[in-house]
């Protein structure tokens, strides 16, 4: 049995233009001590999932289905059995460590208080215990900085914090929602080789999420592509990056900047995502598709096995996407499957956390600040 | 901290300055003032005048010892209509009344519209929502000036439960009806930014840490989300003191108290003008006095505010 | 009462950010304004007042200074509303008509509730606008001015302005619209201090545009959200300072009116059971707060779409 497994997790939220499908139908299952990437661009809905697994969503979000961590059923139960779960065996560090952190707060009594609600710890022991922690994750002079306010650190230094707190109970897995998208390059590489570090360390599973093919490829062992709310292909990093079985996918890798092929023009993938409070009859990704087919415009496709470990949802034959022979031609620039915008789309409370940036593949927008 | 206090208060003495100084030729140049010679005034307040400030003198020198008189002495005058009085008796007599009712409003007005706006909040969309916004829209139509008659057509005329107007120390069946009067629309106004920032808060990503750590609920509310959802009421006390302040001149009135908010309008029919200029700058003293208090209050609250 | 200056700062912020991107922020936020059944019944309250301040008068039976000596003396019995003699809404206690009484009252709360936000909004504007634009030591200054003048009690400087100097309309607006442009220039100045340094703005500049012109042209159209809903809910406020004012007996003089006056003399009169003395002035005096705020509220809400 897998330490996490979802079924059929949908997630919706009523909003003034509607209700935004933004999670469908997903299943997915994470193992002790792996680490999974979930991929997507951004509105795709991978943030979503897993606010709904740790049961953040915002107000005017539901979720469905089901989520068993541990063989216990997880989603949607009252607040006294989830605050059981949360930090204790699930916890998770978020995108933006600027806004994530209680400003108005020492981080010595934000990371204390884990430990004295879930150890029972004296708020002494609890702040030896943080500063402990903070030496962990590698902040210099961890023993005095604990008693800064957050302002006083650096981006990456926050997120070192958040880290640090996430870690504090040693929970079995650790949810990462873009946990670099926010920072320098630079700090980003320290951050993801931190987080590989403390990973084996402590020995937890964990669910990483980004859209930075990149940092999936260099620190997990299965990946899932999200598109439009639903997973389009999952496989094992190696296959899944040399051989692309999707046509979302292939566009996705295609979209990484090479440098040893400097003469060619940077290759996008035409159109935009599409509007999840008016979700497409069929498959969501078709209007951008170079291999679309007549039903794709009016099925959604399933998610089916066509390998050992490997799942794509897709209705074009493998062997074309495979071999890259695409049934229409698309022009550069498509007119828009919908006008997108972020705050109809997005329940507004958690934008911050998906606005980001939508580009592909390590390329950040945000610099940090020093 | 202490530096911040000191730059504050470096700001805030040349303020006070500047409005005695503003108040004193405001007095010089209104038409029929007492420095003009159209207007009589009694032999003795002309006298009490000459012998304060010497009318002969230059102008500098009478605003000197205007200034002088208030700063050193805490003097400021005496009365231009009752050649017995000083402005000083004037204002004591009220002073102590405006402050008991005012200071109950005050606390009235933050307490129930902070539990207000934060039950809201935290039941948002519910029926306690609404209910609280359907209380805040109403109560802000209705300042002083339209709740006091109407608590005095309710509570004496209809009811008779209450005095009508008048004041006591010792029996707070007086004191009830002028801070319901003026705590009203302040009320409403506390608890309408109370449940939008906390609305804010509670939507923000701290609280969203917070509540990934397992804490319950109420906890999150009281040890995250409380702290910052005050900030924006905070800055809206001072004007709150301000308005209340104002609002005393209406339940003065209104209620017969006989607070400062009396002392002014009597000199504002009579045209005494010191009276009127002490009450002004008594009350622009209390105001920067207080918006001192609530900018520490407010440098205390956030640790981003570093002096 | 009070206009919530981090709402107006995040309408501020939201209305640049829409300018940047290229696209009107006011297509959109016209839709929502008339989805939003508050702000619309404030609307048509708002119209309805206005109508009655236009054109009640021609339905008036009685001008507001003729007394009616049928019902002098016996105000409580006799001068109660009744569609029979004409008083619709009853009479004063002097027994003037006080339907042709209300609708002048409504003519002046709201002109000079109109008149001193126009003031206010343009004093403001202009001078944060400047502030912000010139920055460096001009901005500082002028500032710390508007520091200095915040903790000025300005109910009691009005009062005092009004006695010394006489009551006159132009003495009330000049007061009334003089206290409240304080928030406004704060406002106005952060905006423009966020918005100069943008392209369209140094283009202007590189291409010799005159400051004052650029303030103008371009910095000012780009407040107009923000302006707009600033005004709508300075109305209010403007009745009601205005409404604080007569009811103390210093505003506006004999015979003419306002709300204020009229709720003043309603109040007085409570004891002698002449309720609607104050019923009728404080219907059209709440109704018509109500309608500003929900106009107001709606307008920004419509241009700067939040959960709230």
């Amino acid at each position: 049995m897998a330490l996490l497994e979802l079924r059929d997790l949908s997630v919706r939220f009523r909003t003034n233009d509607g209700e935004v499908h933004a999670v469908n139908q997903v299943n997915l299952d994470v193992d002790a001590g792996e680490t999974v990437g979930i991929v997507g661009e951004s509105g795709s809905g991978k943030s979503q999932l897993s606010f709904a697994i740790m049961g953040l969503l915002a107000r005017n979000g539901t979720a469905s289905g089901m989520v068993t961590f541990d063989g216990q059923q997880i989603l949607n139960t009252p607040p006294k059995v989830i605050n059981k779960i949360r930090a204790e065996k699930i916890a998770m560090i978020f995108q933006d460590p600027m806004t994530s952190l209680n400003p108005y707060m020492r981080v010595a009594d934000q990371m204390a208080e884990v430990l004295t609600l879930h150890k029972g710890m004296s708020k002494k022991a609890a702040v030896a215990e943080s500063a402990r922690m903070l030496d962990a994750v590698r902040i210099p002079d961890a023993r005095a900085r604990v008693n800064l306010y957050p302002h006083e650190f650096s981006g990456g230094m926050r997120q070192r914090v958040m880290i640090a707190m996430a870690l504090l109970c040693r929970p079995k897995l650790l949810i990462a929602d873009e946990p670099t998208t926010a920072l320098d390059v630079t700090v980003q590489a320290q951050i993801m080789a931190l987080l590989a570090e403390l990973q084996t360390e402590f020995g937890m599973a964990m669910i990483l999420i980004t859209h930075d093919l990149g940092v999936v490829a260099g620190s997990c062992e299965r990946v899932a592509v999200m598109y439009g709310g639903r997973i389009r292909e999952t496989g094992p990093v190696g296959p899944l990056f040399t051989d692309p079985a999707h046509p979302y996918t292939q566009g996705l890798l295609a979209a990484i900047p090479r440098i040893d092929h400097g003469d060619e023009e940077l290759a996008a993938i035409p159109g935009s995502p599409p509007n999840m409070s008016r979700p497409p009859e069929g498959c969501a990704f078709e209007p951008r598709c170079s291999y679309r087919r007549e039903e794709c415009a009016h099925l959604a496709p399933p998610l089916e096995d066509f390998a050992k470990g490997r799942a794509r949802a897709c209705f074009a034959p493998l062997n074309d996407v495979r071999g890259g022979r695409a049934t229409v031609h698309l022009s550069e620039v498509e007119p828009p499957a919908g006008d997108i915008d972020d705050d109809d789309i997005t329940p507004a409370p958690i934008a911050d956390a998906i606005i980001g940036g939508a580009g592909v593949a390590g390329t950040s927008s945000k610099v940090d600040q020093p | 901290m202490f530096a911040y206090v000191m730059r504050r208060l470096a700001v805030a003495i040349p303020t006070l300055l500047l409005l005695i100084v503003f108040s004193f030729l405001l007095m010089h140049l209104a038409p029929g003032g007492p420095f003009s010679q159209e207007r009589e005034l009694p032999a003795q307040v002309l006298a009490n005048l000459n012998e304060k400030y010497g009318l002969d003198q230059p102008l500098w020198r009478q605003i000197i010892s205007y200034v002088w008189g208030i700063i050193a002495h805490f003097d400021f005058g005496p009365s231009f209509v009752y050649p017995d009085r000083t402005v000083n008796q004037l204002i004591a007599a009220g002073f102590p009344v405006t402050l008991t009712y005012g200071t109950l409003a005050f606390v009235a007005a933050v307490v129930t519209g902070v539990a207000l706006g934060v039950v809201a909040a935290i039941w948002h969309n519910s029926w306690v929502d609404y209910l609280a916004v359907g209380i805040s829209i109403g109560a802000q139509v209705l300042p002083n000036f339209v709740m006091a008659p109407i608590l005095v057509l309710v509570f004496t005329l209809w009811y008779r439960m209450l005095p009508g107007g008048g004041w006591s120390f010792n029996d707070p069946s007086f004191w009830v009806m002028p801070v319901i009067a003026l705590s009203t629309s302040y009320m409403a106004s506390i608890a309408r930014i109370t449940r939008s920032s906390m609305l804010e808060v509670l939507g923000s990503n701290h609280i969203r840490t917070a509540r990934a750590k397992g804490m319950p609920e109420h906890r999150v509310i009281i040890r995250h989300a409380l702290k910052p959802a005050m900030l924006p009421v905070i800055s809206y006390l001072g004007p709150v003191f301000v308005s209340m302040i104002t609002g005393s001149v209406v339940i003065d009135i209104y209620f017969s108290t006989g607070g400062i908010g009396k002392a002014f309008v009597d000199s504002a029919l009579n045209r005494d003008y010191a009276v009127m200029m002490g009450v002004t700058i008594l009350v622009g003293a209390l105001t920067i006095l207080f918006n001192l208090v609530v900018d520490i209050l407010y440098a205390w609250i956030d640790p981003k505010i570093r002096y | 009462m009070i206009i919530e200056q981090s709402k107006m700062q995040s309408l501020a912020a939201r209305m640049s950010k829409d300018e940047v991107k290229g696209r009107s922020p006011w297509a959109d936020a016209r839709k929502r304004f008339f989805r939003n059944k508050a702000a619309m019944a404030g609307l048509i309250i708002l119209i309805l007042v206005g109508l009655f301040a236009i054109f009640g008068n021609s339905f008036a039976v009685w001008s507001n200074e003729e007394l009616d000596f049928n019902v002098m003396g016996q105000v409580t019995t006799m001068g109660m509303p009744s569609l029979e003699n004409g008083h619709y809404f009853g009479t004063d206690d002097l027994g003037r008509d006080l339907y042709s009484r209300t609708v002048q009252g409504t003519q002046i709360s709201l002109m000079v509730g109109i008149v001193g936000a126009a003031i206010a909004v343009i004093v403001g504007t202009l001078y944060g606008a400047t502030a912000g634009y010139f920055g460096g030591r001009t901005d500082q200054l002028m500032m710390r001015a508007v520091d200095i003048l915040m903790s000025i009690p300005y109910m009691f400087v009005l009062i005092l302005l009004l006695v010394m100097f006489g009551r006159s309309m132009s003495m009330l607006f000049l007061g009334i619209g003089l206290i409240s442009w304080l928030d406004m220039s704060r406002i106005v100045r952060g905006q423009t201090l966020s918005l100069k340094n943008r392209e369209f703005i140094e283009a202007a500049r590189a291409t010799g545009v005159p400051g004052w012109k650029i303030i103008i042209r371009h910095i000012v159209p780009n407040l107009l959200g923000v302006v707009a809903v600033y005004a709508t809910l300075l109305v209010p406020l403007m009745i009601l300072t205005e409404s604080f004012i007569s009811f103390l007996g210093l505003g506006v003089q004999e015979p003419l009116t306002s709300w204020g006056a009229l709720i003043s003399e309603g109040a007085g009169t409570i004891n002698y059971g002449t309720l609607w003395q104050l019923a009728f002035p404080l219907f059209f005096f709440c109704i018509t707060l109500f309608g500003f705020f929900f106009v107001g509220d709606g307008l920004r809400d419509a241009l700067d779409p939040k959960e709230r």
